[in-house]
């Protein structure tokens, strides 16, 4: 309601001698500067804009609790996840993050005055699928600033790959302001490779062991020796023989995962893992949807209802 | 109630059968040997690969601090397993993986860290039962000195004269 207020451009009396042979018709700019002032608004009008805001507020609090039920239906433990209550309590409509609290300083060591930037060598031919997901959940956890080059050593590289981070950040040239840096440069490498800390740690290679490095940043590993190592376990079984393996060694895998499947909804227990976000990419990576058995079907849609795969579903496409 | 870890006598999980020896005053592992190997944790539970194996020992024996004691280690472990399974124990491109490996030791006692770890029980256990590495280990001084350190250990000279030496 608050406007800019223009002066009246001409004045309201200036006499024009009309010719006769016209209607006469009354002043229509007659009443200047009353309607336009806030103080003068009509208290009912107040009032119905006020309910109109309150409509709209319980009708989008109704639609997040529809959406929360959808996925209690059809997602296997979303009742045990905080999903619901938390879209249900909250306005935010961003999907569920991951359980259990991290803590960049705990997680990392405190390291004053360092800016903690991870850069991940990939090659455009084999796009890293795992960890696009991985990044958009960190951007939903952090402050991170997300930049994607391209090395000399590659050319053409598709244009999905180069908008793969999300779109250029406003305020790129403060870096202090961001809690975390992810650079992904495209390359003519064999693997994936990482580089965190120059100093202290050997470069990082192979997708499993970045994708490792980058959910542990997210949430904690189960605490169970067994769990944790099942993780581990399917990790490995989907980097090593769904998307490097035979034909033969990939049919041995959705076997295996369709009788995991029918013992728990997810992979290693009740909980969402890292297994059930690789396994999930390296199932679509390799093309093996519509192969797969009956519990891997209902699992791949499960995970689909999360919406956590948004970045790896669109480059597949 | 004691762990038990079948091997096969054919293709010995030198790198779990190391992490069993350095587990066992906290964790008992059984050995026997068997068709293929398989560590037995419940009846859902059962790791069939070395790396699974060691990284199950591994955790349950935390004060050992055999995965590293941090993030940042644990990554790095994880790196050097997945080398070790992917580099070593296939025979195409061996020196390119010694040359990759004799740099990362150029300044380090142990792969990671200050301490043994999974890392160095799982590359010394792919080198160990590799038929190029006596060969080809020559022109590499940094692993040389950093193997014969560590054979030299009571850990895995008990463990290359109890198997390692069978095979030959």
């Amino acid at each position: 309601m608050s406007m800019y207020q223009v002066k009246p451009i001409c004045g309201g009396d200036i006499k024009i001698d009309l010719p006769t042979c016209m209607y006469k018709l009354a002043n229509i700019h007659a009443q200047q500067g009353t309607g336009c002032n806030p103080e003068h608004v009509d208290p009912a009008v107040k009032a119905l804009e006020a309910r109109q805001n309150e409509i709209m507020r319980k009708l989008y609090e109704l639609k997040a609790a529809v959406e929360g039920l959808a996925k209690t239906v059809t997602t296997p433990d979303a009742d045990l996840d905080l999903t619901v209550s938390s879209s249900l309590s909250s306005q935010s409509s961003s999907s569920t993050t991951f359980k259990g609290t991290t803590d960049l300083d705990t997680q990392l060591g405190k390291d004053h005055g360092a800016l903690r930037d991870i850069v991940v060598n990939a090659n455009p031919a084999h796009p890293p699928l795992t960890l696009l997901v991985l990044h958009s959940l960190l951007s939903q956890r952090y402050r991170v600033l997300s930049t994607v080059h391209v090395h000399s050593s590659v050319a053409g590289v598709p244009p999905q790959l180069l908008s793969c981070l999300g779109p250029r950040h406003a305020d790129s040239y403060a870096r202090q302001m961001f809690q975390l840096g992810f650079t992904l440069i495209w390359k003519d490498v064999p693997k994936v490779e990482m580089k965190f800390s120059i100093q202290n740690m050997c470069p990082i290679k192979g997708e499993a062991n970045v994708a490792r490095f980058l959910f542990k940043l997210l949430a904690p590993y189960p605490s169970d020796p067994a769990l944790a190592t099942l993780v581990d376990s399917w990790v490995d079984t989907a980097f090593f023989q769904l998307l490097d393996g035979s034909a033969k060694e990939r049919a041995a895998v959705l076997r295996a995962l369709n009788s995991a499947l029918g013992r728990n909804p997810w992979l290693a227990g009740p909980d969402v893992s890292l297994a059930d976000i690789t396994c999930y990419c390296c199932v679509l990576q390799s093309g093996s949807v519509s192969s797969a058995p009956a519990n891997v079907q209902r699992w791949l849609k499960s995970c689909e209802n999360l919406g956590y795969f948004g970045p790896a579903k669109l480059l597949l496409q | 109630m004691a762990l038990n870890l079948t091997i096969n006598t054919n293709n010995l999980p030198l790198g779990a059968l190391l992490a069993a020896e350095h587990v066992k005053d906290s964790v008992p592992v059984s050995v026997e040997e068997g068709k293929d190997n398989r560590l037995h944790v419940s009846d859902a539970i059962q790791f069939n690969d070395v790396n699974s194996i060691s990284r199950y020992l591994a955790r349950l024996a935390p004060a050992l601090g055999l995965y590293g004691s941090n993030m940042m280690e644990q990554t790095e472990i994880d790196h050097w397993l997945e080398f070790s399974a992917r580099h070593l124990c296939g025979q195409p491109g061996l020196a390119e993986a010694l040359g990759e490996l004799d740099l990362a030791l150029s300044l380090r006692t142990f792969l990671v860290g200050h301490a043994v770890t999974l890392a160095d029980l799982s590359v010394w256990a792919a080198l160990k039962g590799h038929e190029g590495w006596p060969s080809q280990g020559k022109s590499f001084s940094h692993i040389n000195r950093w193997f014969s350190f560590l054979s030299s250990q009571v850990p895995f000279s008990a463990v290359g004269n109890k198997y390692a030496n069978k095979k030959a």
